[in-house]
């Protein structure tokens, strides 16, 4: 990735912030709110792939953990193996990205990277939440990732210069359809 | 071939980015490492607060008129509750004067510090927590207005939480009900001691320590402890006794405490000017 594009990335996580700390913040049902950080390294797994979306994702967790008193980094190792796992799911045969698939990848991702903070967070000895809240956190994320993750897309399409349009299934799997 | 090297770099990226985010965990698990980590995060804080503020001036309207407009019936019938409640309050706090004065005497014969006399700071909330596994919430002042880490910060009726990282211009504070919370309490005439611990927002605190001689009761009113070496000072009303069970034969009670002040939609809190000791 060039310098460039990190600019942009960067860039993109500023107003992610901002947006967070300014208003998701303050959406709370049932004592959960949507997770923008979460949301961004999801999308930079389905947009970039599993080892670039992974790298921008680490990035991503590190400026998350700056706004949280979670261990400094728990954030960061969370979202990378969420976005790893979204790439490698995208680049599977026919993977490869409708709107629809990224709507449902949003929705699976933040389902997935809900429970995984909460495990690792719990293995680092972090208080743990009851789980009735757990629920309530893992379908307000998931739900409001669906809402959200056009926008977040399309930004993150913008700061990494990549293919918006969906890939043949050829191109990924390396085949020819002729 | 280029299939198999591009696996091997991927799950070379991947193994390097788990190891430098474990590595980033141990530095914050270290004092040097953590301090310098704490400065960055309340930098961050710092310059994100100016906006948050424009942000939390320009959308409390908004939420204010939706809510409002939602709620119309229930804000009709909770005033007249809140009248009726004024009432009983009047007349209970003529009864509490004598209990205060008693209470004070305890204290000061114990040499615990006490609650009024301690001074003040009015802050505003700017901004609930980023994370969704922590109740917490940032308020407008910091260390340049005289805050520090450990203050109590209070609203309305009772304790809401305390601050645990003071930024030069921001603060976030931990509230009561977070997971990770945890302090002395004191209920009932005798004086009995227990531990409240966070349970997460909107569930009642839980009592731990509460043995099966100790007998508390629906409603009674539960205060921080305040005994030596306690995060809190003495005296603070914590909450009410919202439920107490007991099987019988075992060595201690299940006890739930619920806030006595409203932590939901808090717009301004007070901060104690209270030290913990060190």
């Amino acid at each position: 990735m060039s310098l460039r594009a990190w600019g942009r990335v960067v860039l993109v996580l500023v107003l992610t912030a901002v947006v967070q700390v300014g208003i998701l913040n303050g959406l709370v049902v049932d004592g959960a709110h949507p997770d923008a950080f979460l949301l961004l390294a999801i999308v930079a797994g389905a947009v970039a792939g599993s080892q670039r979306g992974a790298a921008v994702a680490f990035v991503v967790g590190l400026v998350a953990d700056l706004f949280v008193l979670t261990p400094y980094g728990l954030s960061s190792l969370c979202f990378v193996l969420v976005a790893f796992g979204v790439g490698a799911a995208t680049a599977l045969p026919g993977g490869r990205a409708p709107q629809s698939f990224r709507i449902v990848t949003a929705f699976a991702g933040g389902i997935a990277g809900s429970l995984l903070f909460a495990g690792l967070g719990a293995l680092l000895g972090q208080p743990e939440l009851p789980r009735h809240q757990l629920i309530a956190v893992v379908v307000v994320v998931a739900v409001a990732n669906v809402v959200l993750v056009l926008p977040a897309t399309g930004a993150l399409i913008w700061a990494l210069k990549v293919d918006s349009a969906p890939r043949e299934l050829a191109t990924t799997t390396g085949g020819s359809a002729r | 071939m280029s299939t198999t090297r591009r696996n091997t770099s991927q799950r070379l990226t991947l193994i390097i980015l788990i190891l430098a985010s474990i590595s980033a965990i141990t530095l914050d698990y270290k004092g040097e490492a953590s301090r310098g980590i704490t400065s960055v995060r309340h930098a961050a804080l710092d310059v994100l607060s100016p906006i948050q503020r424009i942000l939390s001036d320009a959308l409390h309207p908004v939420g204010d008129f939706f809510s409002g407009a939602v709620n119309y019936g229930s804000a009709v019938k909770e005033n007249e509750q809140l009248r009726s409640q004024l009432g009983v309050l009047r007349r209970e706090a003529l009864q509490n004067a004598t209990a205060e004065q008693q209470l004070q005497e305890v204290l000061n014969a114990e040499h615990l510090p006490y609650v009024q006399n301690l001074s003040t700071l009015v802050a505003a909330v700017i901004s609930g927590p980023t994370s969704n596994f922590e109740d917490t919430f940032e308020i407008d002042r910091g260390t340049s207005s005289g805050i520090g880490d450990g203050m109590p910060v209070v609203a309305g009726a009772g304790l809401v939480g305390t601050v645990v990282s003071a930024g030069s211009s921001t603060s976030v504070v931990q509230a009561i009900t977070d997971p990770g919370s945890s302090f002395g309490v004191r209920f009932g005439t005798p004086g009995w001691v227990a531990v409240a611990q966070g349970r997460g927002a909107g569930y009642p605190l839980a009592l731990s320590g509460v043995t099966a001689t100790m007998t508390p009761r629906d409603g009674q009113i539960v205060y921080t402890s305040g005994i030596t070496g306690a995060s809190l000072p003495a005296g603070i009303p914590v909450g009410k006794v919202s439920s107490v069970h007991y099987s019988g034969g075992a060595l201690t009670k299940t006890v739930q405490v619920v806030p006595v002040a409203d932590l939901q939609g808090l717009s301004y809190v007070t901060v104690l000017q209270w030290f913990p000791a060190p």
